[in-house]
C-alpha cells in the first residue's frame, strides 16, 4: 500500500523567503506570488471548515487582505504558512459562528439534493455522491476537531506546528484527530451501506 | 503508517478532501486588488514600514494642520460676513471648491458624472519614491491612468487631471507598489472594500 504523500506546504508553494520579503516591504507582485502560491489551498481549507461553504472565497479574500496589512508585523522566524493557515482559520470560525446565528444547514443541504440530480453522468454523479458524503460526514465533526483533523491530515502540519499555531498540546491534538477521523470513518461506512 | 493511512475509508476520503480546487485567477485578481487598497501606509500607523519617513510625516502635518486651522477660520469669518450657506471645504487642497448655496445631498456626497469635469491638481511629497500615480474612482484605480511628474528639485510630485464636481476617493500608489493616503486630505473608509482612502471634494467653477 502507498502511504500518503502528504503535501509539505512550503514545497508546493515554491516560495522563497525573499518573496516573503519583499511582500512585507510591500511589493505587490510579491504578495501576488504568494497568493498564487496559496490561494486554491485556501478555498480548499476554507470550504472544509465552513458551514456554509459558498463563504468560502469571502473568506480567503478576507484572510489574505488581513495578512496584507499585518504582514509588516510578520516574523520570518515563524513559519509562512502556518501563520496564513492561523489567520484563515481564525476567519472560518468567526464566519461559522456568525452563520450559526443567522441560518439553518437545510438550505445547504436541499441545493446539495439538486446539484445531485442534475448530473446525467455515472461516474461523475458516483464522485459527486462521494464528495457529497465526505463533506456532510466532514460537516458533523466537532470544528474544534475539525479543524486539527484539516490541518494535520490534509495541510499536512505536523503535530508540532499545529501545536504553536493553536497552542493546544500534541497529546490532546492527537486525541482530537483520532476522534475526528473515528467519527468520520463511522459516518462515511454507514453512508456506503 | 498512521491509523487514517490504514483505513481505506478514511483515505479514500481523504483524497477527496486534499482534491485542490482549480486555480481561479479572476477570484485572485480581486483577493490582490482588495489587498492592495487595505494596505494603508506610512500615516496608518503600520509598525515598521515605513518608519524612516515618520519625522516627515509629523512636519507636514502640523503643516497642514495649520493651513487648515487658517482656512477653517477664513470661512468662517467669511460665512458670518455674508450670512449664506456654503459648503465648507475639510481638507487641504490645490484646487478652490466654489460657493454653492442650497447644496444638495448630491452635491456634497456623491459625484456628478454629467457635470463637466474640473482640472484637480494632485501632489505628492517624496524624494525617495520612483514613481507616483494617483489612484480613485475618477480613473478605476489604474496607477497608468494618472503619473505623475517629479519637480526639478525631485521633492514634489503632481499632476493635474479633470475629475467630475462631487467626492471621490483617492490615493497614491507610489512605486507601483505601495498605497499610500495623502497626508493633506481626510480620510474614510471605503463602502466596498471597508479600507480606506483619502477623501477629495470637487466643487464647481
Amino acid at each position: 500500500m502507498s502511504s500518503f504523500p502528504l503535501q509539505r506546504p512550503a514545497q508546493a508553494a515554491g516560495l522563497d523567503s525573499r518573496t516573503i520579503s519583499r511582500a512585507k516591504l510591500g511589493d505587490i507582485d510579491a504578495f501576488t506570488a504568494i497568493v498564487e502560491a496559496y490561494h486554491a489551498r485556501c478555498v480548499r481549507f476554507a470550504r472544509a471548515m465552513l458551514r456554509n461553504p459558498d463563504e468560502a472565497e469571502d473568506m480567503v479574500q478576507e484572510t489574505f487582505v488581513r495578512l496584507y496589512r499585518a504582514l509588516p508585523r510578520y516574523e520570518e522566524r515563524q513559519r509562512f504558512e502556518s501563520w496564513l493557515f492561523q489567520i484563515l482559520g481564525n476567519c472560518c470560525r468567526t464566519a461559522n459562528t456568525a452563520f450559526q446565528r443567522q441560518s439553518s444547514r437545510t438550505t445547504h443541504d436541499d441545493e446539495a439534493v439538486e446539484r445531485m440530480a442534475s448530473s446525467d453522468d455515472p461516474a461523475a454523479q458516483f464522485d459527486h455522491e462521494w464528495s457529497e458524503a465526505v463533506r456532510r460526514a466532514l460537516a458533523e465533526v466537532p470544528e474544534y476537531n475539525r479543524e486539527i483533523f484539516l490541518l494535520h491530515y490534509v495541510e499536512g502540519f505536523s503535530y508540532e506546528e499545529v501545536e504553536r499555531m493553536t497552542g493546544v498540546k500534541q497529546s490532546a491534538l492527537k486525541m482530537r484527530v483520532k476522534r475526528a477521523s473515528d467519527q468520520l470513518r463511522t459516518r462515511l461506512s454507514e453512508e456506503r451501506r | 503508517m498512521t491509523d487514517a493511512e490504514r483505513d481505506p475509508v478514511l483515505r479514500r476520503a481523504l483524497e477527496e478532501l486534499r482534491r485542490v480546487p482549480p486555480p481561479d485567477v479572476e477570484a485572485m485578481r480581486r483577493v490582490v486588488a482588495a489587498a492592495a487598497a487595505a494596505r494603508v501606509t506610512p500615516f496608518d500607523a503600520e509598525p515598521g514600514i515605513l518608519s524612516p519617513r515618520r519625522g516627515r510625516s509629523i512636519r507636514l502635518w502640523v503643516v497642514v494642520g495649520v493651513a487648515a486651522a487658517s482656512a477653517f477660520v477664513g470661512f468662517a469669518l467669511r460665512g458670518a460676513w455674508t450670512a449664506r450657506t456654503r459648503v465648507t471645504p475639510t481638507f487641504a487642497s490645490s484646487e478652490t471648491v466654489a460657493d454653492s448655496t442650497n447644496p444638495t445631498l448630491r452635491q456634497v456626497v456623491g459625484s456628478e458624472p454629467d457635470a463637466p469635469p474640473i482640472p484637480k491638481q494632485f501632489v505628492f511629497n517624496s524624494s525617495q519614491a520612483h514613481r507616483v500615480s494617483v489612484v480613485g474612482d475618477f480613473n478605476s484605480w489604474n496607477p497608468a491612468n494618472a503619473p505623475m511628474s517629479r519637480s526639478p528639485d525631485g521633492e514634489l510630485w503632481s499632476v493635474t487631471i479633470p475629475i467630475a464636481p462631487g467626492r471621490h476617493m483617492y490615493a497614491f500608489m507610489v512605486d507601483d507598489s505601495l498605497f499610500t493616503l495623502d497626508p493633506g486630505a481626510p480620510n474614510a473608509r471605503d463602502p466596498d472594500l471597508g479600507t480606506k482612502g483619502s477623501i477629495v471634494i470637487v466643487g464647481r467653477p
